[in-house]
C-alpha cells in the first residue's frame, strides 16, 4: 500500500526519485489541504473506494492506514 | 434577469449576499431575501444559541428563502450543523474548509448545500458528494481568501463541474456581475457592497471606512498561518504584517494577535485595533443604500453591460 501511495505522490509531485516514508508529513512534501483533496480523489479512482477527507491526516502513514481500513 | 440558480434556490434574482461574520445578521439577510436575492446569516465563530436566534429572527422578517453561512473552522461547527437540520434552513453555504463531514446529513435533510470553493479539485469533490451548486470565490474578496483570482478561478471551475457556479470576489456593480456571467457563472455573491446597506447593523465606523476606501486600501495578512485574510489597512493590519514577517514569531503568537479583532471592528468600531475585513472592491462602494436599491442597481447595471457587449462583435 505504501508503495502504491508513494507512486501516486511521486507522479503528483512530478518527482520520480522523491524520498517518501510512512513518517513523511504532507507539509514536508509541500502539500496543503487543497493538494490533499486532489490526491485523495486520484486514490479513490485508483482503488475504487470512497475516502472521507479527514483533517487529521498529517503523515503519509496516516493515509496508508486510512485506506487499508477501507479495503 | 433570471438564471438557473433562481429556480434552484427559489430566489427571483441571481444575487447572493455573502456571509460576513459579526456583520451579516438577520437584519441584512432578511432585507436581501425580501428584495429577491438570497440573504445570508453568518454563523462565524458564534455558538449555536446565537445562530438559532438569528434564524428565528430572519424568519420573522421574511418568508423567502435564506442561507446560513457555516465557517467550518468554528469550534461550534458540529452543533451548528445539527441546528441547521433541526431548523430546516433552506440553504447552507460553507466556507473556510472542507464540508464533507456534514454534506450527507444536510442533503438527506433536504437542505441545499452550496460550498464556497477555492480550487477545481474542491469543486469536483463537493459535486461528487452532492452539492447543489458551488461558489467560486477569488482572492479579491474580503475575509478568508484563496490564492486564485476570480478571473482565473471561475472559468476553470465552470469547466470542472456540471453543477451551477456562482462567482464571488471582486464583484460590486453591474460590470463585475456581467463579467462573471461571461466567465460562465450563473449568479454572483456580493459581500462588501452589502456591508454598507442601510439594513446592515455593523458599526457606523466600519461602513465609513469602506465608503472612504480606495483601490489600494486592502491588504492580505496571515499567509503564514495557512488561512490568509483580506482587510483594510490600519494599525491592526500593519501590526499583524510586522509580526508575521518577524522570524521569531510563533504561529501561536500570530493567531493570538488576531483573536477578537473582527469583533472589535464590527461591533466596537475600533479603528486602530479592529480588523476591517473588506474586498478589493471597497473603492467602488460609494454610498449607503437599501438592500433592494443595491440589488436593483446590480441588475440594471449588469443588463446594460450585457446588452452593450454585442457592440464588440462585428
Amino acid at each position: 500500500m505504501l508503495e502504491k501511495i508513494q507512486n501516486v505522490l511521486r507522479t503528483h509531485l512530478d518527482n520520480e526519485t522523491l524520498e517518501i516514508t510512512a513518517a513523511t508529513t504532507f507539509e514536508e512534501l509541500d502539500l496543503d489541504s487543497l493538494d490533499l483533496v486532489e490526491l485523495v480523489m486520484s486514490l479513490e479512482d485508483e482503488f475504487g473506494i470512497g475516502i472521507e477527507v479527514e483533517e487529521t491526516l498529517v503523515t503519509v502513514g496516516d493515509l496508508v492506514r486510512l485506506i487499508e481500513g477501507l479495503l | 434577469m433570471t438564471s438557473p440558480i433562481c429556480d434552484l434556490l427559489g430566489i427571483s434574482v441571481p444575487v447572493l449576499q455573502g456571509g460576513m461574520a459579526w456583520i451579516s445578521d438577520w437584519s441584512l439577510a432578511s432585507a436581501v431575501s425580501n428584495a429577491g436575492g438570497l440573504g445570508t446569516v453568518a454563523a462565524g465563530n458564534a455558538p449555536a444559541d446565537y445562530v438559532r436566534d438569528q434564524i428565528q429572527k430572519t424568519r420573522e422578517h421574511t418568508n423567502k428563502p435564506f442561507a446560513v453561512n457555516v465557517m467550518l473552522m468554528s469550534p461550534f461547527a458540529e452543533e451548528i450543523a445539527e441546528l441547521l437540520i433541526a431548523e430546516r434552513v433552506p440553504v447552507v453555504v460553507t466556507g473556510a474548509g472542507n464540508p464533507e463531514r456534514f454534506m450527507r446529513r444536510w442533503l438527506d435533510a433536504g437542505i441545499k448545500v452550496v460550498p464556497v470553493v477555492p480550487s477545481t479539485g474542491v469543486a469536483r469533490r463537493v459535486e461528487k458528494l452532492g452539492a447543489t451548486a458551488v461558489i467560486a470565490e477569488g482572492g479579491e474578496s474580503g475575509g478568508h481568501i484563496g490564492e486564485l483570482t476570480t478571473m482565473a478561478l471561475v472559468p476553470q471551475v465552470c469547466d470542472a463541474v456540471s453543477i451551477p457556479v456562482i462567482a464571488a470576489g471582486g464583484i460590486a456593480d453591474g460590470r463585475g456581475f456581467a463579467a462573471a456571467l461571461m466567465l460562465g457563472a450563473v449568479g454572483v455573491q456580493v459581500g462588501t457592497r452589502f456591508l454598507v446597506a442601510n439594513e446592515c447593523t455593523v458599526h457606523p465606523n466600519y461602513k465609513q471606512r469602506i465608503l472612504a476606501a480606495k483601490d489600494i486600501d486592502t491588504v492580505s495578512t496571515g499567509r503564514r498561518l495557512g488561512h490568509p485574510v483580506r482587510s483594510l489597512k490600519n494599525a491592526f493590519s500593519r501590526g499583524f504584517a510586522a509580526l508575521e514577517y518577524e522570524p521569531n514569531t510563533t504561529l501561536e503568537q500570530l493567531e493570538e494577535y488576531g483573536v477578537g479583532a473582527l469583533r472589535l471592528a464590527a461591533v466596537e468600531g475600533d479603528r486602530e485595533r479592529g480588523c476591517f475585513m473588506s474586498g478589493q472592491v471597497a473603492g467602488l462602494v460609494k454610498r449607503e443604500q437599501s438592500a433592494a436599491e443595491i440589488i436593483a442597481d446590480l441588475i440594471s447595471g449588469a443588463e446594460a453591460a450585457l446588452k452593450g457587449a454585442s457592440s464588440w462583435v462585428k
